[in-house]
């Protein structure tokens, strides 16, 4: 591991002829993608390493701009600031955005509208949408997260987040707190939801991959490679390989996104 | 360090002399060299002020002063930065740390200094040097997983917020406050006790009427030097607090204070948002320092009356 | 009966507090060390983390941890140790001493988070050296620096003032008798005062997340980024994606500290009775 990391630091320093190292910044949504992919591809070539952090969609596209970062991930669309920096847009996947409460909760269905209420504080009780006389618990993303920025596009307009939500800086954790507290609710990639919560139906159609590739699902996003000018070799063959059905079919689908390939049928 | 060592070998080859002219020039250089190592601590503290003070500074101008520092909402998106919520927050959670903590701490140091048995002192003593050793995410993840579902349960909201902070907290205090409270019943002369005990005094009288005041400033000091504590302490309670930022509801509602403020948003700010968490920093900074300095004055208050 | 039962009740109060504070501290090591020990393994500790879960070990993590905190050290000993030797030893009272006490004072109550900022503005960004573990030890001595100086202080001051006199009577030099008589004497004092101040630094989170970096690397030249264990806890639990590697990492945080804690007792009571 050591003479890895020297051998890579002897080429880094000898004018970069070949660089052997790609820089793979942004979104935590991504990482599952990114994470995998990276390890298999470093696996599958030798010398290579792919080097991921997680920080969000923001700090992705901020560090491909500065060129700290080959590639800068994201789960968001360009704001309109960004558009000029020049970036290359490669989508690799689809993601929905499952509202999730407790299993017990006997609310199963929602419309854009009520989710729009709960989120600004406007509904407090589960009464109020039909459910039990039970406070709502509100369960927010910190707002470096792509999934609050596109939830917040998505489903609350202009309408503001209630201040009182709790912030909670991982999807993981979002999901076990709701878990846990019966009158919780919040929202995470349709990827993460498991048996221990519960999505919720968004103006009548269920959070699936079918309704997601279908489009009826309003909820949902494209996650981004985002790339600067020239990418080096490496970078470009590490996309190529994300895009291809080895990681499309496998991993991209493991992660519980949906192919990018799936909606013109190339990857069913 | 090498400079020194060499220095050091000249000189005892030059045998133990009267001190020659050569010998005053070294000694003299290395006692330069020793006041350069100290000043550098006082350079170490005008670099952290003047560079979180170069990055900081600029929140006059935007959002400006009394936006900054008057400002009631605390939003990246919307481009607010109003610090009074997490003014709020931090002022929440340290009195609520101080309430539990400061009587634990003060308690367990009286318990050490007056009451324990040699052996049971063998203890105490080691367990709270060892609690200041734990780590501030060890607190945070036991708070996180063990503390948090208790608060849930009691309050009925999610567990996030000042009440668990504030316990997660006053655990961290305990140790600063026990042993400098130690230090200053232990300055007590003994006499003063003895006194007490020969005029019938119980043990408790002792200590309530006679120890306390004796040692009260000591024990004020480390009051002060413990809410210090607990208004820096960052990764524990950015575990526990919900980080929300907005003005206290209860206690088992979300919070959050000026340091889980700026590691929730230091990872994409950017901009006015990066300064006004420099701007935050510089708030700490001042904070602390201030009570550094208050704990000297009460101590050289105390040795002029003495 | 008032004062006697007064009493009784107040003493049994001050046990309870003293009993808490051992609770509080076993609860924690107890329930740690329960939940954490299953994870424990060779692999654990030597593989690094892979996949969307962060399963595997978390050796990369360890060396980083390791490798800042020792560099820190380099860096922090020889200033903190000569400074401490001038304010034993060469300094007069006055105003001079009095500001570097108070620069020292306010220094060790820096909240390590604007500690982290600093070290972020100053060493990654102003010096140019990144997210690094150079930038984090840089960052780290500052924070250990006082604790350092405070207890060589007290270790060179708790030397015997005899001893010195003899030295001088023989006609050595101050720096003879300070390099030759005062810092052997004082050295199992300055050795605690050093261990301590490594297990507050491999505790340190808020100070080298902003200096170090986040990203999961095995660190080799000093310009290598890294993640430490406490990073990769607090990325763990607030991601809670794998909370039984972050009961592990937990665990293997605690035993480091425990380990430095306990050496430094042990170098203590050793010396205390050398000395008897």
């Amino acid at each position: 591991m050591a003479a890895l990391v020297l051998a890579l630091t002897l080429t880094g320093c000898s004018g970069g002829v070949e660089r052997r190292e790609v820089v793979v910044t942004g979104s935590t949504t991504l990482l599952p993608i990114t994470e995998v992919s990276g390890e298999m591809y470093a696996e599958h070539n030798e010398g290579v390493s792919i080097l991921v952090s997680g920080m969000g969609s923001s700090a992705g596209i901020e560090s491909v701009s500065t060129g700290s970062s080959d590639i800068g991930t994201s789960s968001r669309e360009l704001k309109d600031a960004e558009f000029e920096l020049g970036l290359e847009d490669t989508p690799v996947a689809y993601d929905a955005i499952a509202v999730i409460v407790h299993p017990d909760n006997p609310v199963s269905e929602l419309s854009t509208m009520e989710v729009r209420a709960i989120f600004s504080g406007v509904i407090t009780n589960w009464q109020e949408v039909g459910g039990p006389d039970l406070p709502i618990g509100l369960v927010n993303r910190d707002e470096a997260s792509g999934t609050r920025e596109a939830f917040s596009k998505i489903i609350m307009d202009d309408a503001q987040f209630d201040r009182g939500a709790v912030v909670l800086p991982g999807t993981g954790q979002v999901r076990s707190v709701i878990a846990d507290i019966k009158g919780a609710v919040g929202y995470i990639s349709l990827g993460f939801v498991t048996d221990d919560v519960k999505a919720v139906s968004i103006d009548g159609v269920e959070a699936s991959e079918e309704s997601v590739v279908a489009g009826t699902y309003p909820v949902q996003r494209v996650l981004h490679f985002f790339t600067k000018g020239e990418v080096s070799d490496v970078a470009a063959d590490y996309i190529e390989y994300v895009l291809s059905p080895d990681v499309q079919d496998t991993i991209v689908r493991e992660a519980g996104f949906i192919p990018i390939t799936a909606k013109d049928g190339s990857g069913e | 360090m090498s400079e020194p060592l060499k220095t050091e070998k000249a000189a005892s080859s030059s045998g133990l002399k009267m001190m020659s002219r050569a010998t005053y020039f070294r000694e003299a250089a290395l006692k330069n060299i020793f006041l350069l190592c100290a000043v550098l601590a006082v350079a170490a503290v005008g670099l952290i002020f003047v560079f979180t003070m170069a990055r900081g500074w600029e929140v006059v101008k935007d959002p400006g002063l009394a936006a900054f520092l008057g400002g009631t909402e605390w939003s990246s998106s919307l481009g607010r930065f109003g610090i009074l919520p997490l003014i709020n927050g931090t002022i929440a959670v340290t009195l609520g740390a101080l309430l539990l903590g400061a009587p634990l701490a003060i308690g367990t140091a009286v318990f050490l200094s007056e009451i324990a048995s040699p052996r049971m002192r063998s203890i105490v003593r080691p367990a709270v040097e060892m609690l200041a050793g734990v780590p501030s995410v060890v607190f945070g993840f036991f708070g996180l997983v063990m503390i948090r579902p208790v608060v849930a349960e009691l309050t009925g909201g999610m567990g996030f917020g000042t009440l668990t902070a504030s316990v997660i907290l006053a655990v961290m205090i305990v140790p600063t406050i026990a042993t400098l409270t130690e230090d200053a019943l232990g300055s007590v002369p003994p006499g003063i006790r003895e006194a007490s005990y020969a005029m019938g005094a119980t043990t408790w009288q002792t200590i309530y009427k006679v120890l306390l005041p004796a040692a009260k400033i000591g024990i004020i000091d480390a009051t002060i030097l413990g809410m210090g504590r607990a208004i820096g302490e960052t990764m524990a309670v950015v575990m526990v607090a919900g980080n929300a930022p907005q003005f206290f509801k209860g206690l088992g509602a979300p919070i959050a204070t000026i340091t889980s403020q700026i590691v929730i948003d230091m990872s994409y700010a950017t901009g006015t948002h990066k300064t006004a968490l420099f701007g935050l920093a510089i708030i700490l900074f001042l904070i602390s320092m201030g009570l550094v300095a208050l704990v000297r004055a009460l101590s050289r208050l105390n040795t002029k009356k003495a | 009966m008032g004062k006697r039962w007064a009493n009784r009740i107040a003493l049994g109060v001050l046990w309870l507090c003293g009993i808490t504070t051992v609770l509080v501290l076993g609860a924690v090591i107890l329930y740690v060390f329960v939940r954490g020990i299953g994870q424990i393994t060779p692999e654990f500790i030597l593989t690094r983390p892979y996949g969307v879960n962060a399963e595997g070990g978390i050796g990369p993590t360890i060396v980083a941890t390791i490798y800042v905190t020792g560099l820190a050290m380099l860096i922090t000993t020889p200033i903190a140790v000569l400074a401490a030797v001038y304010l034993a030893e060469y300094a007069v009272q006055g105003r001079l001493v009095n500001a570097i006490r108070f620069a020292a004072d306010t220094l060790a109550s820096v909240p390590s988070i604007v500690m982290g900022l600093f070290g972020f503005a100053f060493f990654v960004e102003a010096m140019g050296l990144g997210f690094s573990v150079l930038s984090g030890a840089l960052a780290l001595s500052f924070l250990m620096l006082p604790i350092v100086m405070r207890a060589t202080e007290e270790a060179i001051r708790a030397v015997p003032r005899f001893i010195r006199w003899g030295s001088y009577g023989l006609g050595a030099s101050k720096w003879q008798t300070v390099s030759r008589i005062v810092l052997p004497s004082a050295l199992p004092r300055i050795l605690t005062g050093l261990i301590l101040a490594m297990g507050r630094a491999v505790g340190e989170t808020a100070v080298v997340i902003f200096t170090m970096g986040q990203a999961i690397n095995m660190p080799f030249t000093p310009l290598d980024s890294g993640r430490s264990m406490t990073v990769h806890l607090y990325t763990l639990a607030m991601e809670g994606i794998n909370m039984d590697a972050a009961y592990g990492t937990a665990l293997l945080l605690m035993v480091m500290i425990l380990f430095f804690n306990l050496s430094a007792r042990w170098l203590t009571a050793r010396n205390r009775k050398v000395k008897e």
